[in-house]
């Protein structure tokens, strides 16, 4: 098990991960009565905040980067307490289940694409990024947050649109926005998606751990036909010319299963990372 | 092992006043250095990316800069000015 669901995982629900915890969702929260006092988060920023922190950190690269790595690294070890977001690369049958579990569920404009390439999302045909819970009922408030408005979906809506960006070759990566409740399901590439560069170019785990997953080859059914290695955006795949077939880096693997999904012999099958002994410990 | 080489990459904001609108170097550059961020964020309003000064430009991953001089190429206005120390500073 990995430190998030150890932390927030409930046995009772979801095979005891955290994202598919209802109490981790946002509508629960309504259920829970605050007598006499405000709730926590009340009024306040928490995606702003840990963002401010995160820039932080991530400013230091250039100012002092021993203190960088040491950040990072007490960041990753700090686990619950971890100033990063969290966030876990989760394949789509995953990403349907929370489809079912949250409310509401929302197509809006990334965050992520707006900052890296100036990328607008005006309307439902162009969102691509899914929100989460009740926080997505603040769209109206805050405008520049949700830019181009959001466009609510029933839960089946909200797969085939999962789907969509799994065609295309998104991995969905499954975020809390700096407070405690699952806020969103990111479709996310590299370099756009921060989360993904923070880990892969910097080594911050928190925002982007990997699935619960690890995609193995069968030698015997892999045509050579190179489809899967365009789709990893984790450069896990390479096309070992020695035996014309695929090779998956398993260590290197975030198990986001978008080589599985496009594989036309279905020579790739997603595994259970902890049913593996040496990879039980790589999240 | 090298010690990497940052350049200090300096946008003239009087010059860059609409980013979000202009995006030119954020598209253009192989290594995604830049990133665009809304400066005026008000309550139940959109920003507007064609007010002047209501985006801001960064080169948050200068890091990853390896001076190709592709952003400067197509900045319509001038704004982007890179430095790289010299190879001796960082040998
Ligand atoms: S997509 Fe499937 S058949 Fe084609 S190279 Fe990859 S594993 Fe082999
Ligand atoms: S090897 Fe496959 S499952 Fe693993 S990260 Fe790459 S695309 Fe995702
Ligand atoms: S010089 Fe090249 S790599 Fe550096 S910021 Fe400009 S376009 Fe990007
Ligand atoms: S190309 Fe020049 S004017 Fe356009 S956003 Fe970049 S720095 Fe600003």
């Amino acid at each position: 098990m990995n430190w998030v669901d150890e932390a927030f995982g409930d046995p009772e629900y979801g095979e005891g991960r955290w994202y598919l915890n209802p109490k981790n969702h946002s509508r629960q929260m309504y259920k829970i009565k605050k007598t006499g006092q405000k709730a926590a988060a009340y009024g306040s920023d928490p995606e702003g905040t840990s963002g401010r922190m995160m820039g932080e950190i991530m400013q230091k690269r250039f100012t002092d980067p021993e203190k960088f790595r040491e950040e990072v690294k007490e960041a990753n070890e700090m686990t619950t307490k971890s100033p990063f977001q969290i966030g876990q690369v989760i394949p789509l049958q995953e990403a349907f289940r929370v489809a079912e579990l949250a409310y509401p569920v929302a197509s809006m404009s990334c965050i992520c694409r707006i900052g890296a390439r100036g990328q607008e999302e005006r309307n439902e045909h162009e969102y691509s990024c899914t929100g989460l819970g009740v926080g997505m009922f603040k769209w109206e408030r805050w405008p520049e947050r949700y830019k181009g408005g959001v466009n609510f979906m029933s839960p089946d809506e909200a797969k085939e649109w999962l789907l969509k960006w799994n065609k295309k070759g998104m991995v969905h990566i499954i975020m809390t926005f700096g407070g405690s409740y699952v806020g969103g399901i990111c479709n996310c590439d590299y370099p756009d998606c921060g989360m993904i560069r923070n880990r892969v170019d910097y080594g911050v785990e928190t925002g982007c751990l990997k699935s619960p997953w690890v995609a193995a080859v069968d030698y015997d059914a892999c045509s050579g036909c190179g489809v899967c290695v365009q789709r990893c955006q984790f450069g896990a795949i390479k096309f070992e010319v020695t035996t014309e077939k695929t090779n998956i880096d398993q260590f290197k693997c975030f198990g986001c299963g978008l080589c599985e999904t496009a594989c036309p012999t279905g020579a790739i099958e997603l595994l259970d990372r902890e049913s593996l002994p040496g990879l039980a410990e790589v999240w | 092992m090298a010690v990497p080489r940052f350049p200090t990459i300096i946008i003239d904001a009087a010059k860059c006043t609409v980013p979000f609108a202009c995006k030119k170097c954020l598209q253009a550059c192989l290594q995604s250095v830049f990133s665009v961020h809304a400066v005026k964020v008000e309550r139940g309003r959109e920003t507007d990316p064609s007010e002047a000064g209501a985006y801001g430009l960064n080169a948050g991953h200068r890091d990853k800069c390896t001076g190709c001089n592709d952003c400067i190429e197509v900045c319509p206005e001038d704004a982007i000015t890179i430095t790289f120390p010299p190879v001796e500073a960082t040998a």
